[in-house]
């Protein structure tokens, strides 16, 4: 990315003071028959600009659920998320809708690219769903797929691209509305050791040069080290 | 994009998609044919009658032209008086017979006419009938019993089982002066024209008619006047063209409750085929839909994608169904032209643009409306617990 376009994106984060994302004690509970289970107990935590954090724990520990929650996918059943200062819990479901398009980048472990699409028609697509003209988001779709080493894979599709290739569709998309928060659930999920290595890189490069605030939830050891910051669920809560 | 992601994502699946339009394409054939069919008899029977000036059917009494043996009596008298009256302006009477030709082994329908007041053929090759012993053919008459425009032709009269032939046999020579084309024919009818004084003579039955046609002032509404002549004229059977029209209409009723039913199921074929097809399509995307209702896409771009896709999966396969329909309405045509009793001109399936966007308009409308039950499924699942099911 061009020197002016990093310049862009940090002023504009620098108007919002405090955290990008906070949670103050936060709890999602999901009804199972007459079970009640609490993927996420009580939860407080903040996240800072620039920062890489990484969330780990036990499967079924609440990683996902917590990261849902964060991004305004979720809604908690108690506590409140505060995105960019803006309480998730205050807002109907269009407006949280709006806000993840604009403000939140996901990645999923499973890609979930449109096949049919080529890569850079992937990356354009929360360009369209955002208003943004034809010809910008072409050029933004082909500079982020640049960024993150795909530069001369843009016309292709994802059936033609390795599982490393899709991940970095999936987080060029991601940073398709230059998001303030970039939230990776198990992004490294199905790679393999070197590739998941290539995408810890690529995290670490988009947040030391401050494009992006980023979490993951992860089990990938390695992932976990490189992160900047850790926090360990365990059964829900966070553990010290 | 929208159109082009439908387009591939159909192709992404070229064994499914087939299927799919092969199942839309046949349905909406079937959808066509059934409403060519449903109005298509009335409409080319609408034709039929309009071809001429007469408007209005003399018969005898509670029948229909043709439909029984019966005969007018009298008809110089009753034309004579027909005429007088302010509404009528030409009366053609019309004496039918079987005869029998080569040899008695070739049955023809011998048509008495005067040939300057009638509306029931036209003249091809040669002239009208001139004198009593001058003969019009129809083609079949000059296929089957190899007769041209200048020959002569020997016909006599027999009986027949429930036929309109005379009672005592007798026969004579015609010389065949012209070609017609009977507009009224039916399958294996071989008609034939002649004068119909020459008929009468022939069949025993001077100044008779089985029916007259009848030509009204212009301007003016067949079925006031007819109400009117009815009056006048108890004795006979009067039927506007319009009124015969109704009767066939209802005489052929059970053809358009046949298309009806068969247009319906055919609709029902094609909603329950896309709603299937939309269905597995989009059960196989939860995940993504997920993930992509997840990144802030709106449900209405969600619905708008899969909308899409089925409009285009509808649309392709009624444009094949059209083709199919028309080719297969064509080729019922052919074989339904040999229905008994119904004049081989009639045609079963008409075919009007109309008809055709009803067809399109029909699969397409139905595709669309199947398809919005899974599409709906989908664009309202909940995210977070779709991404958590997507994961195992
Ligand atoms: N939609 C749901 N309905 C019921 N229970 C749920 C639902 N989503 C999550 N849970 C439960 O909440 C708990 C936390 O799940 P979550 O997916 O957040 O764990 P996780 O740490 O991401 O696990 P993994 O490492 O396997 O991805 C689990 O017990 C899970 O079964
Ligand atoms: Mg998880």
């Amino acid at each position: 990315m061009d020197a002016a376009e990093t310049t862009d994106a940090v002023t504009d984060e620098s108007r919002d003071v405090g955290p990008v994302v906070r949670a103050d004690r936060v709890s999602r509970e999901y009804r199972v028959g007459s079970a009640t289970v609490r993927a996420v107990d009580r939860v407080s935590m903040e996240v800072r600009r620039g920062e890489f954090l990484a969330v780990t724990g036990p499967s079924g520990s609440g990683k996902s659920t917590l990261l849902h929650l964060l991004g305004g996918v979720d809604t908690p059943t108690e506590g409140r998320v505060l995105l960019g200062g803006r309480d998730l819990g205050r807002m109907n479901e269009r407006q949280r809708e709006k806000l993840r398009l604009r403000r939140v980048g996901l990645v999923f472990q499973r890609f979930y690219l449109l096949p049919a699409l080529t890569a850079r028609e992937n990356v354009e697509l929360p360009m369209a769903e955002a208003g943004s003209d034809r010809k910008e988001r072409h050029e933004r779709a082909g500079e982020l797929l640049a960024r993150v080493g795909l530069g001369d894979r843009t016309e292709h599709r994802p059936p033609q691209l390795s599982g490393g290739q899709r991940q970095r569709v999936a987080i060029a998309r991601a940073l398709a509305n230059r998001p303030a928060l970039l939230l990776a659930d198990e992004p490294t999920g199905e790679l393999d050791r070197d590739t998941s290595r290539d995408i810890l890189e690529l995290f670490l490069d988009l947040t030391r040069s401050g494009e992006t605030t980023l979490v993951v939830g992860t089990h990938d050891a390695e992932l976990a080290e490189g992160a900047g910051r850790g926090l360990r669920l365990v059964d829900g809560r966070l553990a010290t | 994009m929208l159109f082009e992601h439908a387009w591939r994502e159909l192709r992404r699946h070229p064994g499914r998609t087939l299927l799919a339009l092969a199942g839309v394409a046949v349905s909406t054939a079937m959808l066509l044919d059934m409403l060519m069919l449903s109005d298509g008899i009335q409409e080319s029977f609408r034709d039929l009658f309009s071809t001429s000036d007469y408007s209005v059917r003399v018969t005898p009494a509670g029948t229909l032209p043709f439909q029984t043996g019966a005969t007018i009596d009298g008809v110089d008298e009753l034309r004579r008086r027909l005429l007088e009256t302010s509404e009528v302006t030409g009366v053609g009477p019309v004496l039918g017979s079987n005869l029998l030709a080569a040899g008695d082994s070739v049955r023809v329908f011998a048509l008495g006419v005067d040939p300057d007041r009638q509306g029931i053929y036209r003249l091809l090759e040669g002239r009208e009938p001139a004198a009593p012993d001058e003969l019009l053919i129809g083609d079949d008459v000059r296929s089957q019993l190899a007769v041209e425009v200048g020959d002569s032709l020997r016909l006599r009269t027999g009986a027949f089982l429930g036929g309109t032939g005379g009672d005592g046999a007798s026969a004579r020579t015609f010389r065949v002066v012209g070609r017609a084309d009977f507009l009224y024919a039916s399958a294996g009818e071989r008609p034939v024209a002649l004068r119909i004084d020459a008929l009468g003579t022939l069949t025993g039955r001077r100044d008779r008619a089985s029916f007259l046609m009848v030509s009204l002032r212009e301007g003016l509404d067949a079925d006031s006047a007819v109400a009117a002549l009815r009056e006048r004229f108890p004795g006979v059977g009067l039927a506007s063209v319009g009124e015969l029209l109704e009767q066939a209409r209802e005489r052929l009723s059970y053809f358009r409750q046949l298309a009806y039913i068969l247009g319906t199921v055919s609709v029902i074929v094609t909603l329950l085929l896309v709603g299937t097809v939309m269905a597995v399509s989009i059960n196989d995307r939860y995940g993504t839909i997920a993930a992509l209702r997840a990144m802030g896409i709106s449900r209405r771009t969600v619905l708008l994608g899969l909308g899409v896709e089925t409009l285009v999966l509808c649309t392709a396969g009624a444009a094949v169904g059209l083709g199919l329909g028309l080719a297969t309405a064509e080729y019922l045509g052919t074989i339904l032209a040999d229905f008994p009793g119904i004049p081989r001109a009639v045609r079963f399936f008409v075919f009007d643009p109309g008809t055709a966007a009803l067809a399109l308009g029909g699969t397409v409308l139905g595709g669309l409306a199947a398809a919005q039950v899974p599409a709906w499924r989908a664009a309202g699942l909940e995210i977070a617990p779709t991404l958590h099911e997507e994961e195992l």
